[in-house]
């Protein structure tokens, strides 16, 4: 249950962020770029030349299902968006968490305000519960718009250049329903934990930035055959990360005091 | 009931530095407490303790019978804090920063809105609630973080420097602002500064503090006790009668020891009574200012004994 004084905080922790442009900025480029841009040059670069399909041979030929399928072209854009794009994907809300939280502890630090915001009636915990829900609703609605713009520009691009609209497999469910907010949490929980140490805003992003490495092995391992993104693997990887989340959540919420984090 | 109480208080940072050396100290409801140092003498870290966001080393404390080192947000709850580190949001305007504070300390919307319009009121800001914090001078931000510690009407205002960086008009608006809280709500007032005007004109009752130790405490006139036992009164009569122990200063000025004021109404009698003339009496008081620095060199030479 969310008390009155909580959502006081998210709301001025989003109306703050609000107004700073840089951030703003960053927040929407990344998104932009991986979930309208990306997927569209890809599909473009797919459907309107026989030479990339023609360089994908080797890639089509350890496919699972690829050799029963009866349009080529639909299938390789499908399996691009239902099982290469989630590693994009997933560092929208991981980014955003990720900037939206460095902004939102550190920053009050960096502006001397946590020491006005950390004097209230509420307990520490529920002031960081706050804070990370803040994070954790940005990020995931960014997720949310971000996978709206995405299936409507590769339905979209679909439908024009090969005369079928690709939808998303149900693998996105899972990626909507448990990874993405798992990452979300993750990222914000990191920045969380460094927050005390971290003096700016940078300090604490560089810290945290660490995390993008594991999706970036995914997405290598994925063009170099060595894995390939099912719905299992997903899930799993869904029930992992949701774990870790936990884990490194409480943990980091336990370990704060007043003197640590003003000092 | 008591408002502050604190016993054998210490605080020794990670650093190893002795921020507060055993201190006690007890003020009832009501009053408005000087707790007067230099810079680094461990007034902050005394209001931090009070307030719950730093842990002591030894000793305890209560405030309103509230232990703030268990239930730190109840403290907060009842009290509010002003320091140089505790900023507001610049992107905000005045007016949604009160507002947020408001909310912040379970006050409902309305009423954040109502008690936000109140005080920027009070503050004289009214005519600049709308314009965001990044713009204010540094006298309307101290005049708008007085709001906001009074945002939830508590019992108890923490200041640390309210006046610091005001420049005199500014500093005189939030001392007689200070004063009226203290008068019309009850508000007791724990002030930290080192402007000694300022305080002997704000505050009821005083703390001296130097490099970790609170060295004495009372009122005007109990400090000014520690320092001199007589009152200095000057006298410019015709002449003075030989029963009255007395020190020519001047061809018609004398300086003349009481015990107490109420002893010259006496000593001019005598005067007229012996047909003398009296020109002018005046009383040489010491200042807080004077008082303070008095008692630091009795402290430091070990003659004061708390």
């Amino acid at each position: 249950m969310i008390h009155s004084m909580q959502w006081a905080i998210i709301k001025k922790d989003l109306k703050v962020i609000s107004s700073d442009k840089l951030i703003l900025s960053s927040l929407f480029i990344v998104p932009a770029f991986l979930a309208g841009i990306l997927p569209a040059i890809m599909l473009l670069a797919f459907t309107s030349s026989s030479d990339a399909m023609h360089d994908m041979q080797a890639l089509i030929n350890i496919l699972p299902g690829a050799a029963q399928a009866d349009n080529i072209s639909v299938f390789m854009v499908s399996y691009l968006i239902n099982f290469m794009m989630p590693s994009f994907f997933l560092m929208i809300p991981l980014l955003v968490s990720m900037v939206f939280a460095a902004s939102s502890f550190v920053g009050e630090k960096e502006k001397r305000t946590l020491e006005t915001l950390l004097y209230c009636p509420l307990p520490l915990v529920k002031i960081f519960q706050a804070k990370i829900l803040a994070s954790f609703f940005l990020g995931m609605a960014a997720a949310v718009v971000s996978f709206i713009v995405m299936f409507l520009v590769v339905g979209i691009i679909s439908t024009i250049t090969l005369g079928t609209t690709i939808l998303p497999g149900l693998s996105w469910l899972v990626i909507m329903l448990m990874l993405t907010p798992a990452i979300a949490i993750i990222a914000i929980t990191l920045v969380v934990r460094s927050s005390a140490k971290a003096q700016s805003v940078e300090e604490a992003q560089n810290r945290s930035v660490i995390l993008i490495i594991p999706l970036i092995a995914i997405l290598i391992a994925q063009f170099s055959g060595v894995i390939s993104l099912n719905i299992w693997i997903l899930l799993g990887a869904g029930v992992v990360f949701a774990v870790i989340a936990f884990v490194l959540l409480s943990g980091a919420l336990s370990k704060f005091t007043y003197e640590k984090l003003l000092k | 009931m008591q408002a502050i109480h604190i016993e054998n208080l210490s605080k020794r940072y990670t650093s190893g530095k002795l921020a507060l050396n055993k201190a006690g100290l007890s003020l009832g409801e009501g009053e408005v407490f000087g707790f007067l140092g230099p810079n680094g003498a461990g007034k902050t870290t005394t209001i931090k303790l009070l307030g719950g966001t730093l842990l002591p080393t030894e000793g305890k404390c209560e405030v309103f019978g509230l232990n703030p080192f268990e239930k730190p947000e109840e403290i907060h709850r009842i009290s509010g804090l002003l320091t140089e580190h505790a900023q507001m949001y610049n992107p905000l305007s005045g007016y949604e920063n009160l507002i947020f504070y408001g909310r912040l300390f379970d006050l409902s919307a309305s009423d954040s809105k109502t008690r936000a319009v109140e005080l920027l009121d009070l503050l004289g800001l009214n005519e600049s609630k709308d314009r965001k914090l990044g713009a204010y001078s540094t006298g309307m931000r101290q005049r708008l973080s007085l709001a906001r510690t009074m945002i939830h009407r508590p019992r108890l205002l923490f200041l640390d420097e309210p006046t610091s960086g005001l420049d005199p008009e500014n500093a005189l608006s939030v001392n007689e602002i200070i004063k009226e809280q203290a008068k019309e709500n009850g508000t007791t007032v724990f002030l930290c500064t080192h402007q000694l005007r300022y305080a002997q004109d704000v505050c009821s009752s005083f703390g001296l503090i130097d490099d970790g130790t609170l060295f004495a405490t009372g009122t005007l006139e109990k400090l000014r006790e520690l320092v001199q036992e007589d009152v200095s009164v000057m006298i410019e009569a015709s002449q003075i009668p030989d029963r009255i122990q007395a020190e020519r200063i001047g061809e018609r000025t004398f300086d003349v020891r009481v015990k107490e004021e109420e002893d010259i109404a006496e000593i001019v009698k005598q005067i007229v009574s012996d047909g003398g003339k009296v020109y002018q009496v005046s009383t040489k008081i010491l200042t807080l200012e004077e008082i303070y620095f008095a008692l630091l060199k009795k402290h430091q030479r070990g003659e004061l004994l708390l």
